[in-house]
């Protein structure tokens, strides 16, 4: 053991073996990590799928057990989730392009200069603080045409032919979580291209103006190039969140009238917490995750094909 | 090609006035530099004749028509930013051809024009890359063919070599030279750097605190500043300047009672208004202690090479620099006796303007 007799004082006294020292070790060391994330995300995942294969329904205890395939056959055949599936597309995008729409025109507003700004950007970012259910009150009672204006001027303007409330019509009671919605979601997308469009060097437009841009041209050809990274990331955020964000629905409509409100993410809350039927409201929320998965890999492609900044 | 006439051209924001009456007329094909120490306002009367900041007061005409209220797209004039202001998601070709495309222009006029702007600016292996993946002199090379390709009808540039390294700022402005040979167009240069000033231009206006303080082409500047301020700007190191008394004959005497050298200078202005003398560095030679004008002790001595630039600590005036060849044998700690060349000695009068000298 000549080595061991003329050790230095620093020298590493790990065992000298490769397995050990490269393998091993370095997974030692991130392994409270691991087990947190495991416990805290895999885990609860995997049983939560695992449902999807089961039968789990709870006023039925002794009728568990794995049944394969049986779950999404029944979600085939399911009228009301195909039903579901079209009211979540329209809910969805019907939702983010208000928002987006809207929420871009306010943050190229607020990136002007105007007495006052700080306050109206205060105000501007109100409704993101205010509580999901307090929002879906106020305007179920906005709509209600007995203590709410909105009926009302909606007949005024000769939209509505008399001021009933929208809520309880099935063709047109979507439109009511998603005006909340839109009202509720507009913040977000203002903040967050309202900080992409102050990142933007102020000398691209000037030298674009000297180039000979016009206002329009500039929006074009320097701004909108500008925002798409953060267009395409939120754009990807808020639809996951709004195919998932059932709480205006639920308060408002509680998916009615005759379910025509109801989008996947209600569809699933009350399989699984009415009707008790975890199993079902498991293979539901699987064909849900399916679609956003497959949706974020197509807007990610997007994103790298287009995106140059 | 463009004739630029400024009258009386004024910038206030608020109550602060920022530039006051500026007069200038620029001629066609003629290299201007606007010089001055930073916050002169050099860079805002740029703007203002770029369109990009509005003018307060007087007239900007450019070819004899009043541009005062003009867009900038509409004064068909090229900008090069200190910044260079590259679009940095257009690769270079469509970075240069961009005010062609804003135009409408199609692709197969582009094309040829890019390719010969670039060739000048030996850009042609860049032509494909994103301004990310470029050097600093490359992206100043492609502001400068961006302005190039549009051919307008005149050329500002904005500090363009204030970001290179040393070496590459005097590559960059035997570029822009050459280009001012070769385009013949009126170009309006700002800079701080006074050895760009006086390299580049055919007329060099100096700004201090928002006035014209003298126009006049280089060595105008140099052998005739107009008062103390334009004389300690241009020329490095700084001018030395020397207070002055007055003899009971009226003749101006230094410190040690030496009397001032006046010979180039014209006898009539220096009468009674002599207040201080200025020389420049180069302008003092070391010599015999008999009739100095001034003597002291070498402080540092800072070896150029070409130059030597001794700092002379003297008992009356401070510390006084002066230039001599590169190997001239002084070494901090030696006395010093300074003696002026002959008709080498700038006067000033008791606010600082240049008193007149004999025409050469």
């Amino acid at each position: 053991m000549s080595a061991s007799a003329r050790r230095v004082p620093g020298e590493t006294r790990a065992r000298p073996n490769f397995i050990w020292r490269h393998l091993i070790e370095p997974y030692l060391y991130i392994s409270p990590a691991l087990v947190l994330i495991a416990l805290v995300m895999v885990v609860p995942l995997v049983i939560g799928l695992s449902y999807a294969f089961q039968s789990v329904v709870l006023l039925r205890p002794s009728a568990g057990g794995w049944v394969g395939l049986a779950n999404f056959a029944q979600l085939w055949g399911d009228a009301r989730f195909w039903r579901a599936l079209g009211n979540t597309f329209w809910w969805t995008f019907g939702t983010l392009v208000f928002q987006f729409a809207f929420g871009l025109g306010l943050a190229l507003l607020l990136n002007t200069q105007f007495a006052g700004k700080r306050l109206v950007q205060a105000l501007v970012f109100l409704p993101w603080a205010v509580p999901t259910f307090l929002t879906a009150l106020t305007w179920s009672w906005l709509f209600n045409p007995v203590i709410g204006p909105l009926p009302h001027w909606l007949a005024a303007l000769g939209i509505l032919s008399e001021p009933f409330n929208i809520l309880g019509d099935p063709a047109l009671a979507m439109w009511g979580p998603i005006t909340a919605n839109v009202w509720f979601g507009i913040p977000f997308f203002a903040i967050t291209l309202l900080a992409a469009l102050q990142s933007i060097p102020g000398e691209l437009y000037e030298a674009a103006e000297i180039d000979g841009a016009t206002p329009w041209q500039a929006f074009v050809k320097i701004t909108l190039p500008f925002l798409a990274p953060m267009i395409a990331i939120t754009v990807m955020l808020r639809t996951i969140w709004i195919a998932n964000f059932a709480d205006l629905i639920f308060v408002m409509t509680g998916g009615g009238p005759a379910n025509s409100t109801q989008i996947l993410s209600s569809y699933i809350f009350t399989t699984a917490f009415r009707k008790l039927d975890f199993g079902y409201a498991s293979a539901l929320a699987i064909a849900l995750l399916g679609l956003l998965l497959a949706y974020a890999v197509v807007l990610l492609a997007l994103r790298r094909r287009f995106v140059r900044i | 090609m463009a004739r630029m006439e400024l009258s009386s051209l004024a910038k206030r924001y608020g109550q602060v006035e920022v530039l006051r009456e500026i007069d200038l007329t620029i001629e066609d094909g003629e290299f201007v530099v606007l010089v001055g120490p930073s916050g002169c306002g050099k860079s805002t009367l740029l703007r203002m004749i770029a369109g990009l900041e509005p003018i307060s007061g007087g007239e900007l005409r450019i070819d004899g028509r009043r541009v005062n209220e003009t867009a900038p797209r509409d004064r068909d004039i090229a900008m090069v930013f200190q910044s260079y202001a590259l679009y940095p998601h257009m690769d270079v070709a469509r970075n240069m051809g961009f005010s062609l495309e804003i135009r409408g222009k199609p692709e197969t006029e582009r094309r040829p024009r890019v390719a010969a702007a670039a060739s000048t600016l030996s850009l042609e292996p860049l032509l494909a890359r994103l301004p990310k993946a470029l050097s600093g002199g490359q992206r100043q090379r492609v502001a400068m063919g961006r302005a190039i390709v549009r051919q307008p009808r005149a050329f500002l540039f904005d500090e363009p070599l204030s970001n290179l390294d040393a070496a590459l700022r005097v590559d960059m402005r035997l570029e822009i030279a050459r280009l001012h040979k070769r385009l013949a167009a009126t170009m309006i240069y700002v800079t701080h750097d006074q050895v760009e000033a006086m390299t580049l231009a055919d007329r060099i206006v100096v700004l201090n605190g928002g006035d014209v303080q003298q126009v006049g082409s280089p060595l105008d500047l140099y052998d005739r500043p107009a008062n103390r301020f334009v004389a300690q700007f241009i020329g490095s190191p700084t001018m030395n300047i020397l207070p002055v008394t007055l003899d009971d004959r009226g003749l101006p005497r230094l410190a040690n009672g030496a009397a001032v050298p006046l010979e180039g200078l014209a006898p009539e202005g220096v009468a009674g208004r002599i207040a201080e003398i200025g020389l420049r560095p180069e302008h003092l030679v070391p010599g015999a202690a008999e009739g100095a004008l001034v003597s002291g002790t070498a402080d540092l001595v800072e070896h150029l090479g070409s130059d030597t630039n001794v700092y002379v600590r003297t008992e009356d005036y401070g510390t006084l620099v002066l230039r001599v060849h590169g190997h001239h044998p002084v070494r901090s700690g030696d006395a010093l006796h300074l003696h002026a060349r002959p008709g080498a000695v700038h006067a000033f009068d008791r606010d600082g303007l240049a008193l007149p000298r004999r025409s050469r």
